[in-house]
């Protein structure tokens, strides 16, 4: 329950029992009768009050009706003076008794009328005769003025205010309707009606207060009105409830292995790195034989990666081809050996989907996609790549893979190391362990691990590698090359902790979970 | 990665350290041997990459820690007796598997566990090396239960390597009672059918024959008659092949294993074939030799095995400092190749230049860079201090790739939910249920890119449009709240022979409005704003899709360019994905946004 503070003060001066007038509860909690009225209509509507109406006469003395307060009525100082002149027993002159009476102007009509009408003689022909039995002191409308005065004089009393003529109110009870209607007449006494509220408290309203109740202020919006009328200056703004939800707002966002891929990509074009670009679908020359893997590899059979009904690629650079083959056939270098495999131009020509976005280096290391390269270079990629793996929660057909490699005369394992601190240690990965690892395509070559931000499991991050020189001698590379991969979704699901992959990626997603993930900073 | 599963005290017992199993843990990671959980029998499982094939045994494993603790140094070679024994290869054994080799083992004494390490090596070579048999497989026998021949040349104690046609002589292979032709084996015998489609193509099996006749039928199964025991003291391993060097290595390793174990190996001849091609050693398997032309690859070849040289490469020692990142002294680094194993010499001149000994079970050493391996394995590479490399470049990104994020911010700030989906697909997501067919004009119904042996067969070619994946959100959310305004910026891909690459790739930008009161209108603002804010022309002439309402589809045209599709989507499409309100949609090709 949320009110004004003026609805409140209200609330807590309204009596359950009672009907309070307004303007009582008003002097009561000091504020304007005007606000309490808004106040308590409003909490009228909230079923908190009961309000209720009545007419109400209120007088006031004029100022005629003062001066005869001071100075009796003209019609009493008639008969005063009658009284004087001997009136009582015989009539006398109205002129000497007016004289007598010091009555003059309007105040001698308004005395010889009222004389009359009040009994207190009678005036006949120029002469005035007097009630010997009349008693002045008695006389109804001098009663009620006096106590017309006293009631104001009260009334300011209470207030803490000096009394004035200004003061309306309510006749009292002595004074008698007809008298009042006299008075009002003769114009000493003016009269008003209005309508009085007041308010008593509902059951509602009691229990409101008993729960107990917030306060709120009074103008709920800012309008345009409010701005163009300046009206803004004299309201109060109501207080919301800041600590209430609110409706979540839907709006675009981008994918959250997006934003992650976002983020790699800053962190490495920071490092110096430029980005590669390539085909998904590529022959096995650029994907396998390039980097050295023997065309009889376990991971080069369909139950690994997804070859494609297409006819053989054509344009392969001769002299890489041939260098390729010799390099697998024959080994590189005087005291190479090469693989104990067979090798067919048939199969580095068919086509395949990429098993991974090592295929994009090998296009630009042999200066197929650039031209030749002269060291020292740095290029990344973050792509996808496909893997005929079974789908399970970690697992998925196609996924990112990070890959990244840096060309330079006299790389030592060392900047290989130093380098992919660096990297991971963008990622609050702080202490990489390097464990020696096997690679046809790299030699020396490390899997990299590192402990899990919120588990602390050692858990692998990557895999790396210095190029051999069965891959970089038929490239036409003459300076050391490293390398490393590693699986985006890894990172993001070691950066998240989901359980599921596919409810991320891929249209087994779930809009609620993308539209609720953390977004990445 | 192969796993290979070790008894810890196998291990205490092979390296003579009385260690703990967690301290072996340790050990083993360090030289790449990851620990990944234990057996029922409390054997460890240790997984690691496969260069080091030489550790698929408990005794392999043993060797290396023992030079890894210092208990052993440079180059050991078994010693071996002359041979006694001949393995003949006839003219008949089949074309496609030419090659055999064999080594006698005497004085086994194999308990329960040795043998149980025997038979895992056997099945960890098979399924490396040997890749799966194809390449080498492993036979080992009781040399007692064999009856050697007189061979062609008069020598006792002879088997022969021939073909054997698949109806031909039969045996009682291992796991069965019933004597069996190699053909019932391989339609009959569980194991046979395992490995049937190895010699599937064969015209005739390789079979091996002593005295006796048929005793095993490689690469599939051998026979009962010389199974072995632990009560086995005198062996004959022999291994046939595509390729003599891959099944010589896998034969040194297991020289090198049993070896270990206190047996004495003895030489084998392997006698090829004479060049002239004249041998048969039993007339009824060359009766209708239909390659009698084709002279066998070693024809005139006659081998001594095991074949335990050992062999030499150079190294220099620039070349081992400049990779390590560490200066050495020659002695060091010689201290640290007979650590790992190897032995090696050096002559002090101008360029210090190792010559290095490499046993012969080392399979891994194609290169003398991979020496430069070992020898920062033996000095331990977590010891280096790693170090920024002071190379200087410039990092940026693709233009394309820009492109693709201008084009994601811009349909985000839209309001869209931008999506991430694969570019897998299957034929009827693609096309069917957006009413689309392959082969036509429309935007999606390019020819597809196929997957020749599809794992799935919901992942069977590439997505030649996006809009399908859309739906397929739309349809899998329906209890998500509303609107659901997707879009997606990805690959798209059709066949095209005159690509290089036979395909087609494209970067399409899809979007759907799903709301109860989307229509065209909508889907137009959207787009109007994006074209908008890459400075495009857009215009949309009226045109027919069967994935939309007509009257309520139109081209895309940038700059002048068709390029897409808009419209309302088709209620049957709607319908067919469970949809129960419009959708309003377009797609577009990125690169119109350039």
């Amino acid at each position: 329950m949320r009110l004004t503070e003026a609805q409140l003060a209200v609330l807590e001066a309204a009596s359950a029992t009672d009907d309070r007038p307004i303007d009582d509860l008003a002097a009561e909690i000091d504020e304007k009768p005007e606000t309490v009225t808004r106040a308590a209509f409003q909490l009228e509507d909230e079923g908190l009050l009961a309000v209720s109406e009545t007419d109400r006469v209120s007088v006031r003395i004029t100022d005629e009706g003062h001066e005869y307060v001071e100075t009796d009525l003209p019609e009493i100082r008639l008969y005063r003076a009658a009284l004087d002149a001997g009136a009582a027993d015989a009539p006398r002159s109205m002129g000497e008794v007016i004289g007598r009476a010091d009555l003059e102007g309007p105040a001698v009509d308004i005395a010889l009328s009222n004389y009359a009408r009040k009994g207190y003689g009678t005036i006949e022909s120029g002469e005035i005769t007097a009630d010997p039995d009349m008693d002045p002191a008695e006389d109804p409308e001098s009663l009620a003025l006096e106590a017309i005065v006293s009631a104001a004089a009260d009334r300011e009393g209470a207030d803490g205010t000096p009394a004035d003529r200004q003061t309306t109110v309510q006749p009292p009870e002595s004074v008698d309707a007809d008298v009042l209607e006299s008075l009002e007449r003769r114009g000493l006494v003016e009269r008003s009606e209005s309508t009085v509220r007041s308010v008593a408290l509902s059951e509602d309203g009691v229990t409101a207060l008993m729960e107990g109740i917030e306060t709120a202020e009074t103008v709920d919006r800012l309008t345009p009105e409010l701005l163009t009328s300046g009206e803004w200056r004299d309201v109060e703004f109501a207080e919301y409830n800041v600590e209430a939800d609110a409706e979540t707002a839907a709006g675009g966002r981008k994918h959250i292995l997006r934003q992650t891929a976002d983020r790699v990509k800053d962190v490495l074009v920071g490092m110096g790195f430029r980005e590669m670009e390539g085909p998904h679908a590529d022959a096995e020359f650029w994907i396998n034989d390039c980097l050295f893997m023997p065309q009889d590899h376990p991971a080069r059979t369909h139950w690994d990666q997804f070859a494609l009904d297409l006819p053989p690629m054509e344009e392969i650079p001769p002299g890489l081809l041939d260098r390729v083959e010799r390099a697998h056939r024959e080994g590189w270098g005087e005291d190479g050996d090469g693989y104990h495999s067979p090798w067919t131009e048939d199969v580095a020509r068919a086509i395949d989907l990429r098993g991974h976005t090592t295929s994009l280096s090998m296009r630009h290391l042999s200066g197929f996609a650039l031209g030749d390269l002269e060291p020292p270079q740095r290029f990344f990629s973050v792509e996808k790549v496909y893997r005929n793996d079974t789908l399970d929660p970690t697992h998925l057909l196609e996924f990112f893979q990070i890959e990244g490699w840096v060309m330079a005369e006299d790389l030592s394992v060392r900047d290989l190391m130093g380098t992919f601190e660096e990297f991971y240690r963008q990622f609050g990965i702080t202490d990489v362990q390097f464990k020696p690892h096997y690679n046809p395509y790299t030699e020396p070559s490390f899997e990299l691990f590192g402990r899990h931000p919120e588990t602390g499991e050692l858990i692998e991050i990557g895999n790396s590698g210095m190029f051999r020189e069965e891959v970089l001698g038929p490239l036409g590379v003459e300076c050391d090359v490293m390398a490393w991969g590693l699986a985006l979704e890894r990172l993001l699901m070691l950066m998240y902790g989901f359980d599921d992959i596919r409810d991320v990626h891929g249209t087994l997603c779930d809009l609620e979970l993308l539209r609720e993930t953390e977004v990445v900073r | 990665m192969p796993v290979v599963d070790v008894d810890p005290d196998e291990l205490r017992e092979l390296t003579g350290h009385e260690k703990t199993d967690e301290e072996f843990i340790d050990d083993l990671f360090a030289l790449g041997l990851e620990f990944e959980g234990e057996t029922e029998e409390g054997e460890l499982q240790l997984e690691f990459a496969p260069d080091r094939l030489d550790r698929l045994s408990v005794e392999g494993i043993a060797r290396s820690l023992r030079y890894h603790y210092g208990d052993a140094r440079g180059v050991h070679v078994p010693d071996t007796n002359d041979a006694d024994w001949t393995i003949e290869v006839a003219d008949s054994v089949p074309d496609e598997r030419p090659y055999v080799t064999g080594a006698i083992v005497r004085g086994v004494d194999l308990d329960d566990d040795a043998l149980d390490s025997l038979i895992q090596l056997q099945e960890k070579l098979h399924a490396t090396m040997g890749r799966k048999r194809a390449k080498g497989a492993i036979g080992i026998h009781d040399l007692a239960m064999i009856k050697g021949s007189a061979g062609t040349d008069g020598e006792a104690n002879t088997v022969t390597y021939r073909g054997v046609a698949p109806d031909g002589d039969t045996f009682v292979p291992l796991d069965s009672d019933a004597e069996m032709s190699p053909a019932d084996v391989l339609a009959d015998h569980d194991t046979g059918r395992t490995y049937a489609d190895l010699v599937a193509e064969y015209d005739r099996y390789p079979a091996i024959y002593d005295d006796l006749g048929l005793f095993s039928f490689p690469p599939v199964i051998n026979g009962r008659r010389t199974e072995v025991t632990a009560g086995s003291r005198e062996l004959l391993v022999e291994m046939t092949g595509t390729d003599q060097w891959t099944i010589d290595r896998m034969l040194a390793i297991v020289c090198y294993a049993l070896s270990a174990r206190g047996a004495t190996i003895e030489d084998v001849e392997v006698a090829y074939p004479d060049a002239a091609g004249a041998t048969s050693a039993s007339p009824d398997a060359g009766a209708d030799d239909p390659d009698a032309d084709t002279p066998h690859p070693s024809a005139g070849r006659t081998l001594v095995r095991p074949d335990l040289e050992v062999t030499e490469k150079s190294v220099s020692h620039e070349r081992i400092e400049s990779t390590i990142g560490v200066a050495f002294d020659p002695d060091e680094v010689v201290d640290l190749f007979e650590r790992s194993g190897l032995d090696a010499t050096y002559t002090l001149g101008e360029e210090v230049v190792y010559d290095v000994e490499i046993p012969p079970y080392r399979v891994d050493v194609l290169h003398p860079y991979d020496l430069v391996d070992d020898v920062g394995r033996a000095y331990g590479f977590n010891d280096l201090e790693p170090r920024y490399p002071d190379v200087g470049t410039v990092g940026g990104r693709h233009d394309r790739s820009r492109l693709e994020d201008a084009a994601r911010a811009s349909l985000v700030g839209l309001g869209f939910e931008d999506l991430l989906n694969f570019h897998m697909i299957s034929g009827p997501e693609n096309y069917d249920r957006l009413r689309v067919d392959p082969g036509t004009e429309v935007l999606g119904g390019g020819d597809p890119v196929t997957i020749t042996e599809p794992y799935s067969e919901d992942y069977t070619q590439l997505r030649t449009w996006a809009l399908p994946s859309l739906l397929m959100v739309l349809e899998r959310n329906t209890h998500r709240a509303y609107p659901q305004d997707l879009a997606e910026i990805g690959l798209a891909a059709e066949r095209d022979d005159a690509e290089n690459t036979r395909v087609a790739e494209r970067r399409t930008v899809a979007a759907v409005l799903a709301r109860t009161d989307a229509s065209y209108e909508d889907a137009k603002a959207r787009l109007q704003a994006v074209c908008r804010d890459f400075d495009v022309d857009l215009a949309t002439p009226p045109t027919d899709h069967p994935t939309f309402i007509d009257g309520r589809t139109a081209a895309v045209e940038i700059d002048g360019e068709r390029v897409g599709v808009i419209g309302e989507v088709h209620p049957a499409v709607l319908v067919e994905h469970d949809l129960e309100l419009p959708v309003a949609a377009f797609e577009f090709r990125l690169d119109a946004l350039e």
